[in-house]
């Protein structure tokens, strides 16, 4: 009980936000790092992962391991590439942006190269009878054909990574996500709250954004002389490839002492039940408020208002509701669930109502014909048609929650990412090494699985939501 | 259609202001080579933005050596260990147990410490009805310690809580809330029953009211230890460090008030790595080094 009274008054606290113009002035650098990082990160991830994904795409000599380097290096979440960025070049922005970049052109360059190699060959075929090089193939043949889709996905890649320029700040990368930890930690929850709302409303800006560029690529450019400036401000001033190389080669070998050894399948344990019960308590959210998001169930007046909530819980990263989480509810796996359930019920509720919306219209008319009530309808009639794709999203989540439930661990939620981030600060390195090779793997694994589940149920055209983090 | 493209050139003439201004700002931080980068302790509220309360420190510094200094407050202690080594901080403000690994990691050189930091204590609190009373009443209560790597906010405590036969890792729900004044305001806002933290810290919260004095109670205080110094990263000149220490060492009562109130001090003393011997028994005997 006393939990729960603890729990509410420090919600509370949290109310009204300081909104003070000299508070807003002073978080002015943290802001603009932040988007700096963001910009900066994302072009030259761009610029790197779109010769490597039409080499790919191409299906040039050793692209297996090239490939296989990708997946790996995307299967490291941000907030762990994070802190080695910041081990190896330093506190600060730098840190933060290389890596955001590293995440991004991962990222990136898989899914481009996933793009180009399903191409239509014909085309390709018939440039390459002109006698065309392998280049101008896939500059004039691959690239074109496949232009609008490396629009979409690298604009919703840029939403990702307003989100993760947060994330890394948490572990010393700077920005906003630094100032959010600070005033978390200093129990100043109503600045905490103005930090939530500046990151709600600048993912609400790329978001705005990206939707532009969506429709107009040419757009784009203008993005190409400012991340060029921001990656000149923010690049590590002391970048010693000695020492980060130095540092990293202490890591090695990987190394658990027994005790840990013996407390593995706990951690683990602790983190798949966080990601399993993260992912079922957003699916008992996302419901619900799907139902209420759909415009074919719900009249626009509350419809309109319950999107624009969702979008909230989306907007706001895992990471970022578990800070708030563990200093409301304090530490362990009952935030991390809490954090998983919120920001997947953001997501899951948009694509839940999207798949309400899209059911079948025949039945449902019939039923409504009988002069059955709305919810009769959407009990008898919308919700069963829309139980395959539902269960299909459920699943999708359940995989990214996987990887989410050890970068929220790392934050104080417990399992194997705490672990993790313990023997980080301890200085234990190659104790984490070992720990960020286990979970490496059991991301990898789950991957595969999900992999394997995707082709069998043919999700193709479910592929671009999943990119909808 | 006409109003998407307004809309379209809004968004992106937003975006442009917004990036200009970005790069504008980052570069100001960036810039100056020869500016001496300090780097201070994860306290609560450790943010860019409450630096500025810091300014008179910084002020002080500027003066005495001569040069511009910038104050970076990092988010733990493992980061600025990695700071100092990777050059990204120039001297730096380090507790006992993070002093000793930083020495091991990075051969940063001890300069000075307040004289209480030679006689140290961490303290004990908890609401003053809590019924918790000696530390055997902790078992199975929810207890909280700074950061990992803090010494009297983690180490010591921890070494007394085994000496009275209560084992952290089985006996209590304990947490990290990663800084001093976290650990003393979530005892006070009753999220933890207990928690154990630095005494100058706790002090100095209880005399700017930062904490209400009818909230929390100190329950136990440890035998005393060595704790905090101030550090040069291996590669800063000799005369730059020479010039560190005699801007601490000429700091005085009465006269320097407003830094040394920031500090939590009354003078300095030059410091050196002996003091430490047993702390770095302490830490490798519980684990921790």
């Amino acid at each position: 009980m006393s939990d729960w009274s603890n729990a509410w008054s420090t919600l509370v606290s949290f109310f009204p936000p300081d909104l003070s113009l000299t508070y807003l002035w002073a978080l002015r650098g943290p802001v603009l790092e932040s988007l700096g990082m963001t910009v900066g990160a994302m072009v030259l991830a761009y610029v790197l992962s779109l010769p490597i994904g039409l080499y790919l795409g191409m299906r040039g000599p050793g692209s297996r391991p090239i490939l296989w380097l990708l997946t790996s290096l995307r299967a490291i979440p941000d907030l762990t590439l994070a802190i080695f960025c910041v081990i190896a070049f330093g506190i600060g922005p730098g840190a933060g942006l290389l890596a955001l970049a590293i995440f991004y052109a991962a990222a990136l360059g898989k899914v481009l190269a996933d793009l180009f190699q399903t191409a239509a060959r014909g085309p390709m075929a018939a440039l390459r009878a002109t006698g065309a090089s392998r280049a101008q193939v896939a500059l004039y043949g691959l690239l074109p054909l496949k232009l609008s889709d490396v629009i979409t996905y690298g604009s919703y890649e840029f939403e990702c990574a307003v989100r993760s320029s947060v994330i890394v700040g948490a572990v010393g990368g700077g920005g906003l996500g630094a100032e959010l930890v600070g005033s978390l930690n200093a129990f100043d929850f109503q600045r905490s709250a103005t930090i939530v709302l500046i990151l709600v409303l600048m993912v609400a800006l790329i978001d705005f954004a990206a939707f532009h560029f969506r429709r107009r690529p040419r757009w784009v450019a203008i993005l190409i002389p400012f991340g060029a400036y921001a990656l000149y401000a923010l690049w590590p001033h002391n970048i010693t490839l000695v020492h980060a190389a130095h540092t990293i080669a202490g890591m090695f070998p990987p190394t658990l002492p027994a005790k840990a050894w013996a407390t593995l399948p706990t951690l683990l344990l602790e983190t798949v039940e966080m990601a399993v019960f993260g992912t079922l308590l957003a699916v008992a959210l996302a419901i619900p408020l799907g139902m209420l998001a759909a415009r074919n169930l719900t009249p626009f007046w509350l419809a309109i208002p319950v999107r624009r909530a969702l979008e909230v819980l989306r907007a706001i990263p895992e990471v970022v509701w578990g800070l708030i989480l563990v200093a409301i509810a304090g530490i362990g796996p009952v935030a991390g669930i809490w954090a998983l359930g919120l920001h997947s019920a953001g997501c899951l509720g948009r694509l839940f109502a999207e798949s309400f919306e899209n059911v079948p219209v025949a039945p449902v008319n019939a039923i409504a014909s009988t002069g059955a009530s709305r919810l009769s309808i959407a009990t008898y009639a919308t919700f069963p048609l829309a139980i395959g794709p539902l269960a299909i999203h459920g699943l999708f989540r359940l995989e990214w929650n996987m990887r989410q439930a050890t970068v929220v661990g790392m934050i104080g939620a417990g399992g194997i990412g705490q672990a993790l981030y313990e023997a980080q600060q301890l200085f234990f390195y190659p104790r984490m090494m070992a720990y960020l090779i286990i979970t490496w793997l059991v991301v990898l694994l789950v991957d595969a699985l999900s992999q394997h589940t995707r082709r069998r149920l043919d999700g193709a055209h479910l592929a671009i939501e999943e990119r909808v983090h | 259609m006409r109003w998407q493209v307004m809309t379209g050139r809004l968004a992106a003439s937003v975006m442009s202001l917004i990036l200009a201004l970005a790069g504008l700002f980052a570069s100001q931080a960036a810039s100056a080579e020869d500016v001496l980068r300090v780097g201070m302790i994860p306290d609560a509220g450790a943010t860019q933005v409450s630096v500025e309360q810091k300014a008179p420190l910084q002020a002080y510094l500027e003066k005495a050596l001569g040069r511009k200094v910038k104050l970076i407050i990092p988010t733990n202690y493992n980061a600025t260990v990695e700071g100092l080594d990777n050059g990204s901080l120039d001297i730096a403000y380090l507790g006992g147990l993070t002093y000793v690994k930083a020495h091991a990691r990075a051969q940063v050189i001890p300069l000075v410490q307040r004289k209480t930091d030679r006689e140290f204590h961490a303290l004990f609190i908890t609401q003053p009805d809590s019924g918790i009373n000696t530390l055997a009443d902790l078992k199975g209560k929810r207890f909280a310690f700074g950061d990992i790597n803090s010494t009297s906010g983690h180490l010591m405590p921890y070494r007394a809580l085994i000496k009275a036969g209560v084992d952290p890792d089985k006996d209590l729900k304990f947490r990290y809330t990663g800084s001093h004044p976290a650990t003393i305001k979530a005892v006070a806002a009753g999220v933890v029953d207990a928690g154990a933290c630095d005494e100058t810290v706790y002090h100095a919260m209880i005399n700017a009211h930062k904490v209400d004095p009818n909230k929390v109670k100190v329950f136990y205080t440890t035998p005393a230890f060595v704790d905090y110094v101030w550090v040069a990263r291996k590669g800063l000149p000799a005369s730059t460090r020479e010039a560190v220490i005699e801007a601490f060492l000429s700091l005085k009562a009465h006269k320097d008030e407003k830094i040394l109130t920031i500090l939590r001090g009354k003078s300095f003393v030059r410091a050196n790595d002996q003091e430490y011997d047993a702390i770095r028994s302490t830490a490798k005997k519980l684990g921790l080094f």
